[in-house]
């Protein structure tokens, strides 16, 4: 038995257990901020660790074929760890307001091990378990803020939505067993009876079950109460981490088990993707609250990495992973901005961030930053991002889409810009927003690494060709 | 006239539609719950009876299941915690009554 | 015989069963009515109030956890079916799994899940 090629998720386990276990141990009026720097401690030097896993070789299957351990789980694994970090990075102040602090760390980790199992997934069963381990910490997460009613309204819609995806999703991988009588990957794709009306009708239902996960439209209802209701950190997380996940185990189902039916599946996404990518950013554009507009604008995020999908080519792969790494970059640093205004103007609409560049010009400059990324203005990297994957879609003979993408984008520069406008007009109440180092620290290495990529992106588009290369061969 | 894996999976097919339609009718958290239980349970009997008539006998059909059942009773144990929350903050189960985010 | 033939004799067995039931004693019951009898319940002491009232749940937690923990042993079973064949390994698998539980358990006691309130 290996277990080396686990040895991730079971440092994200262990840590999440012993978490718990000096939790119990601690007396309770002590702070648990201390936890919160041992998960930061021991994330970054297994993301760091993780940069010596990279190899050229073929990737081996492990554990009877459950478990890939390729460099592309392993990009997404080090994505899903720096999404963490800093997540926890940003919201340590804010976690520390919460009655169950130290719980609100083990449920975050016992999420990443979930999206970490799902990167790797190459069985069903490893991909029911990941995603039932990912979303059921999100549900109990979501609900975490105590005092506020919303919370709980947007954990309940959540978990119905949530497990009724799960039963969709599930029904469907018994349909492809009945077919394929495996799990595995390599031998749903060369079932014989792939196409039969079995086959399809459980393709569908899993289709379906991790579209309610990626929040694509006509599955993305849960998506504007949840983000709104959720506490600000989890809200992040699962617009980056969730959905990172689930774009990481899609394209893996999508190229590995549903090979041979991947050309009739092309011209679906691409719709789906050009009617999330309209959606989203219409939507989006009524908003009042921060939140829900930056859970519409993930929603078409999400449509612009379906675009990289529908290219089906190495570069449309390789536009993906870039594409969810900025937008990760991208997403922490709004979301640290949206932390702290939540934490010190107890709101998230518009009125709370009237001429913060005043009372925090740091926030403002970040937020500015990361919302032009989203919207693809050159110098920052969502420009560079948006670039790969259309120029990759328009290799495939989808003009039409990267057309579609490219209105979309201009049409996004309005709202984002309203929140800047918000942010640098109007007039100040005089406050200052102090911020703490550790919130710096997170938001200065988003913007940094979003206007460094976007200046040059050679070096992360050599580790995101180095990843999607292996994988789609 | 023999009992073949149709019979299962017309059975299980018809648990799920009505787990499926009790979701989509039912107002009461509970019931919605015990409806996701019951499309849930509905794919259980799917993958044993397709694990059963297998031409070459394996168990991964089975080992599924065990998983797919506790996967079940960790969703219900959030979803009761959660529902009990619902209910001190809104005085209610019924889903209608849960409107406070709109847009 | 085919299958069904068999399912419609259970079936039509498991409906007259109860209704026998039902039959036999209206036929040969003695009917001897009085006030004592045709109360609520004919020992004890009367109810006071509506029954349908609110009540504590302070078991609450715990038949959430009981939930979890109930369930989770299915996993013991084919571990058990198998021990033989399995070795060491499994065995040491099985304390950790055993033991993450046992953490749970211990998080539940220590915040006191398991105490009436």
């Amino acid at each position: 038995m290996n277990l080396y090629v686990i040895y991730p998720e079971i440092t994200v386990l262990v840590l999440a257990l012993a978490l718990i276990i000096i939790d119990l141990l601690l007396p309770s009026e002590e702070t648990r901020r201390p936890l919160g720097y041992i998960t930061i401690l021991v994330l970054s030097i297994l993301a760091i660790s993780l940069f010596w896993q990279y190899h050229l070789t073929i990737s081996a299957y492990f554990y009877q074929g459950l478990f890939y351990y390729d460099n592309y789980a392993i990009f997404f694994k080090q994505l899903f760890l720096l999404a963490v970090i800093l997540t926890v990075l940003f919201s340590l102040q804010y976690i520390d307001t919460m009655k169950y602090s130290s719980e609100f760390y083990s449920m975050i980790l016992f999420a990443l091990t979930g999206m970490m199992i799902l990167a790797s997934a190459n069985d069903f069963l490893t991909f029911f378990i990941g995603l039932e381990l990912m979303t059921i910490s999100f549900y109990a997460l979501s609900g975490f803020g105590l005092t506020n009613k919303k919370s709980s309204e947007a954990a309940i819609k959540y978990l119905i939505i949530g497990s009724l995806s799960t039963a969709v999703t599930l029904y469907g991988i018994s349909l492809i067993y009945g077919t394929a009588h495996s799990f595995d990957f390599a031998v749903v794709c060369k079932n014989p009876e792939f196409f039969s009306a079995l086959g399809i009708a459980g393709m569908m239902m899993i289709t379906a079950g991790i579209f309610f996960k990626m929040s694509i439209i006509p599955f993305h209802m849960w998506a504007p109460d949840t983000y709104e209701g959720a506490p600000v950190p989890v809200t992040g997380l699962l617009a980056m981490g969730s959905k990172a996940a689930a774009i990481a185990v899609f394209m893996r189902i999508l190229f590995e088990a549903f090979f041979p039916a991947a050309d009739y599946f092309m011209p679906v996404l691409a719709v789906f993707s050009a009617i999330c990518m309209i959606g989203g950013n219409i939507a989006a554009m009524k908003q009042k609250n921060i939140k829900r507009m930056l859970a519409y604008s993930s929603i078409a995020q999400a449509g612009y990495m379906m675009v990289g999908i529908c290219a089906a080519s190495p570069q449309g792969l390789k536009g993906v992973l870039f594409y969810a790494f900025l937008y990760v970059l991208a997403n922490t640093g709004a979301f640290a901005v949206v932390t702290v205004v939540a934490l010190e103007k107890k709101g998230t609409d518009y009125e709370q961030f009237t001429a913060l560049s005043q009372s925090a010009p740091v926030l403002a400059m970040v937020m500015s930053v990361s919302l032009l990324s989203m919207a693809g203005i050159p110098p920052t990297a969502g420009f560079a991002g948006k670039l790969y994957l259309f120029m990759a879609v328009v290799e495939h003979g989808y003009l039409w889409l990267a057309f579609v993408g490219f209105i979309m984008s201009m049409l996004s520069v309005y709202y984002y810009l309203k929140v800047v406008r918000v942010m640098y007009t109007g007039k100040s109440d005089g406050s200052t927003i102090t911020i703490s180092g550790a919130v710096r620290a997170a938001v200065l290495i988003s913007m940094t690494a979003t206007v460094v990529f976007g200046v040059w992106p050679q070096y992360l588009s050599m580790l995101t060709d180095f990843a999607a290369i292996t994988f789609l061969r | 006239m023999t009992i073949g894996i149709t019979h299962f999976l017309i059975i299980s097919a018809a648990l799920f539609c009505i787990g499926l339609y009790g979701i989509l009718i039912k107002r009461n958290l509970f019931s919605i719950l015990m409806c996701i239980e019951l499309m849930l349970n509905a794919v259980n009997i799917n993958l044993v009876a397709f694990n059963h008539f297998l031409p070459t006998p394996n168990l991964s059909g089975q080992l599924m299941v065990l998983f797919s059942i506790t996967v079940a009773a960790a969703e219900v144990a959030v979803g009761l915690a959660l529902i009990f929350r619902v209910y001190r903050d809104f005085q209610t189960v019924n889903i209608d009554k849960l409107n406070s985010m709109k847009g | 015989m085919s299958y069904f033939a068999k399912i419609f004799i259970l079936l039509i067995a498991a409906t007259i069963f109860p209704i026998m039931a039902m039959i036999v004693p209206l036929i040969i019951q003695p009917r001897q009515p009085n006030k004592e009898k045709n109360s609520q319940y004919e020992c004890g002491v009367d109810t006071v109030g509506r029954n349908i009232i609110r009540y504590r749940i302070s078991y609450f937690l715990y038949a959430i956890i009981f939930v979890v923990f109930d369930v989770e042993t299915i996993f013991l079973f084919p571990w058990a079916v198998k021990f033989n064949d399995l070795g060491l390994f499994a065995l040491v698998e099985m304390f950790i799994f055993a033991g993450i539980l046992a953490i749970g358990l211990a998080y539940a006691w220590k915040k006191g899940a398991l105490t009436w309130k």
